[in-house]
């Protein structure tokens, strides 16, 4: 099976794989990187009018749209790992940098990345799977008919964990008509140890994005969990127990149910699409020891953690390039132009999604790091009214805190949460913006390291490139030994 | 909407030798005068002064040569449309009103602030054109025809009257103004508090437009009323009522 059809597109993972080597390759995401440009006008017109289409029709569309991506079950263990990492190693320009990422998705880390014209592979990919006649409100229904087919999976691929993942709040339209199977890299693949042997400069340094967030999960096998809902808008304690808004979400949707009822938790295991699986870290530190690279560890706990730290980042960069640095623009989820924020002299701020407690960490920041003249937000439509889901209402809250321009950015907010012409527009709205900035030079690793160990968000260590043994900035904080 | 319907006054001034005929809801607040689009009159603005009244001392003015204004021999030109504003100002002895333009009327308005400092205390430009990148008889024509299909069909009556008071001399003439006029320029001169108002299906006003003239404005504030098409004062006169009292309030906290 072709890598790019096993592997979702409208995933964070392949989001983010997009947008960052689109722009390493001096491009900007029209159609979130899944089109040409050329396309995008009628796109966005086509999308528009479909935004019009009753509630219940669009909601099929978005389940239609997930199970059309889907792998079918039968052919999940035809999935080799091997091909998906030569299929990702791929996307980028072969050219040599000073530093290279490796580990979580995140969006924050894009732009991170984008600054240092640095390429970033991600450990996680999430695998569609087609699966019919399980009701979303119940997940074990949901494993009892994959289970078989994630076995198949992990037996034919012994380098990958397996995170199959039932978000029965914000993935409800999604899970319809297929599973989520996220994968993960125990060991490094061979694309991507050859890919970084081609371009990461002798003396370079490989920088582990390490996201420490976790989730309850029940094991299935060895190398293989079953997590009990995601990050959003529910906590995890929701998610097993239920509790008022659960209940209150189940009655709006019609649910037979007024609570979930996963399988018992075992244990919590790295959470399914942004935490980092550690046992990849001894391949990394042998191929670092044997290239003569420096492996640094930037641990942070949540995937959040990392946005107020780039965005002060390119406030610092900003500045020193005599920019104002008074522009923010908030990303969400997989809608990142890394190319227009720089053009457009914008400070990213990335929300992981559309929910409460991302709301609130834009509006902290705003109050924190302001006030800035200009606020754009994109907002990501997953088309469920879920628990936790911060209304449009809440956003304009949180751009009436802008000096002069507080606007959304692709958002039609009468069709918000399902909005489909959000995916074109986002891009389209920003990349109109007529106060640009040119291109600027990548900002030097130097400069950026030294911000990045300086931060209290993040965890910094450094293994030594031949000793291999962890030399952390601070040894008895939790996580350095892992 | 007749004026006595609508429960407004009609007051003539003479400015500059031209009788300039104005409507007028007194509301308790502090004055606001509205400057209508090229081409048009006060017609289009009666049901926005009417909602207005209620909080503010709410003007609207024809320009000399549309609507019920005396006419010149030759067509004003934008530069003479804003001394008419004002010299109206003068004669109407207000303190610092709040200039409200509406799409061309935001040029005139504009006008007015920078070359005659002192008359305006703060602007309002609801759809304020000429979006630079469409300074173009077929460019303007195109987003005219485009956004004509989201406004009200019942302001076109009211647009056919206004051309036929005009002539088509004079609203060509006022089309052609609004072409050359380089808004662009005069926008960072703007020493007063000044709200930027769009609607967000507007075609004639490009949200990245919207957002320059904000931005070029020294003291300028952008609000997108979803939605709405150009005319946003004959789309949701409430709406925008609201949003200038929020806007003069805090204008008037700010100063004091």
């Amino acid at each position: 099976m072709r890598p790019g059809r096993a592997v979702a597109s409208f995933d964070s993972a392949t989001g983010m794989l997009r947008a960052l080597a689109r722009f390493l390759h001096g491009r900007d995401v029209p159609l979130i990187g899944q089109g040409p440009a050329a396309a995008e006008a009628p796109a966005a017109a086509l999308l528009g009018l479909a935004n019009r289409l009753p509630r219940r029709l669009k909601e099929r569309a978005y389940a239609a749209g997930g199970w059309a991506e889907a792998v079918p079950m039968r052919r999940v263990g035809d999935i080799r790992s091997g091909d998906l990492a030569r299929w990702v190693a791929g996307h980028y320009p072969e050219r040599r940098s000073e530093v290279a990422f490796i580990g979580s998705s995140n969006g924050a880390l894009v732009h991170l990345a984008a600054a240092l014209a640095a390429p970033w592979l991600p450990q996680t990919l999430l695998i569609p799977v087609r699966r019919h006649g399980v009701h979303p409100d119940e997940p074990r229904e949901d494993l009892r008919r994959t289970r078989a087919a994630g076995e198949a999976l992990t037996a034919a691929n012994p380098d990958l964990v397996l995170h199959q993942m039932h978000d029965a709040n914000q993935d409800r339209l999604m899970i319809a008509g297929m599973s989520y199977f996220r994968v993960k890299w125990r060991r490094l693949p061979e694309a991507y140890r050859r890919y970084l042997e081609r371009n990461l400069a002798p003396g370079g340094t490989l920088v582990v994005a390490d996201c420490g967030l976790r989730w309850p999960v029940t094991r299935i096998g060895p190398r293989h969990v079953f997590q009990h809902g995601a990050l959003g808008g529910a906590t995890p304690r929701e998610y097993h127990e239920g509790g008022p808004r659960v209940a209150d979400y189940l009655r709006r949707y019609g649910s037979p149910h007024r609570r979930w009822d996963y399988p018992p938790v075992d244990e919590e295991s790295p959470e399914a699409e942004w935490g980092f699986e550690p046992a990849l870290l001894p391949d990394l530190e042998e191929l670092a020891a044997r290239n003569g690279w420096r492996l640094a560890r930037m641990g942070f706990a949540a995937p959040e953690d990392l946005s107020p730290v780039v965005a002060d980042l390119y406030r610092a960069w900003y500045r020193r390039r005599g920019l104002p640095a008074d522009r923010l623009l908030a990303e969400c989820f997989l809608l990142l132009e890394p190319y227009w924020t720089l053009r457009s002299g914008s400070v990213p701020y990335w929300l992981v999604f559309n929910t409460e407690p991302s709301c609130a960490g834009l509006a902290g920041y705003v109050d924190r790091a302001g006030p800035f003249a200009e606020i754009r937000l994109m907002l990501f439509s997953h088309g469920v009214e879920s628990v936790g889901l911060a209304s449009a209402e809440r956003w304009r809250e949180v751009l009436a805190r802008a000096g002069k321009i507080g606007v959304f950015t692709g958002v039609d907010t009468a069709a918000y949460l399902r909005d489909f012409a959000g995916l074109a527009l986002a891009h389209r709205e920003l990349a109109r913006i007529m106060a640009t900035a040119p291109m600027p030079p990548p900002l030097e690793w130097r400069v950026a390291e030294e911000f990045l160990a300086g931060r209290e968000e993040i965890e910094w260590s450094e293994a030594g490139a031949r000793a291999g043994l962890p030399v952390g900035r601070n040894p008895s904080a939790p996580g350095t030994d892992r | 909407m007749g004026v006595e319907k609508a429960g407004l006054e009609r007051e003539d001034r003479v400015v500059g030798g031209l009788r300039v005929a104005t409507y007028r809801r007194r509301g308790p607040g502090p004055a606001v005068v509205c400057v209508h689009g090229a081409g048009v009159s006060s017609r289009e603005l009666l049901p926005f002064v009417r909602a207005l009244g209620e909080r503010h001392d709410a003007w609207t003015l024809d320009l000399p040569g549309f609507g019920a204004s005396a006419k010149p021999p030759r067509p004003l030109t934008l530069p003479a449309l804003a001394d008419a504003v004002a010299g109206w100002v003068a004669e109407a002895r207000l303190d610092r009103p709040c200039l409200l333009g509406g799409s061309f009327g935001c040029q005139v308005v504009v006008d007015t602030a920078v070359r005659h400092p002192g008359v305006a205390g703060s602007l309002v430009l609801a759809g304020p054109t000429v979006d630079p990148r469409a300074r173009s008889p077929w460019r303007l024509a195109g987003q005219w025809l485009r956004n004509s299909v989201r406004e009200s069909p019942r302001m076109a009556p009211l647009n056919v009257a206004d051309y036929l008071d005009a002539g088509p001399r004079r609203v060509l003439a006022a089309f052609g103004e609004s072409m050359r006029d380089r808004i662009e320029d005069k926008l960072p001169l703007v020493q007063v508090p000044a709200l930027v108002v769009r609607g967000g299906k507007d075609r004639m006003v490009p949200q990245s437009w919207a957002e320059e003239v904000t931005r070029l404005l020294p003291y300028g504030r952008l609000v997108v009323m979803d939605g709405l098409p150009h005319m946003t004062p004959y789309r949701d006169p409430e709406g925008l009522a609201r949003l200038v009292t929020g806007f003069l309030d805090g204008a008037r906290e700010e100063a004091a």
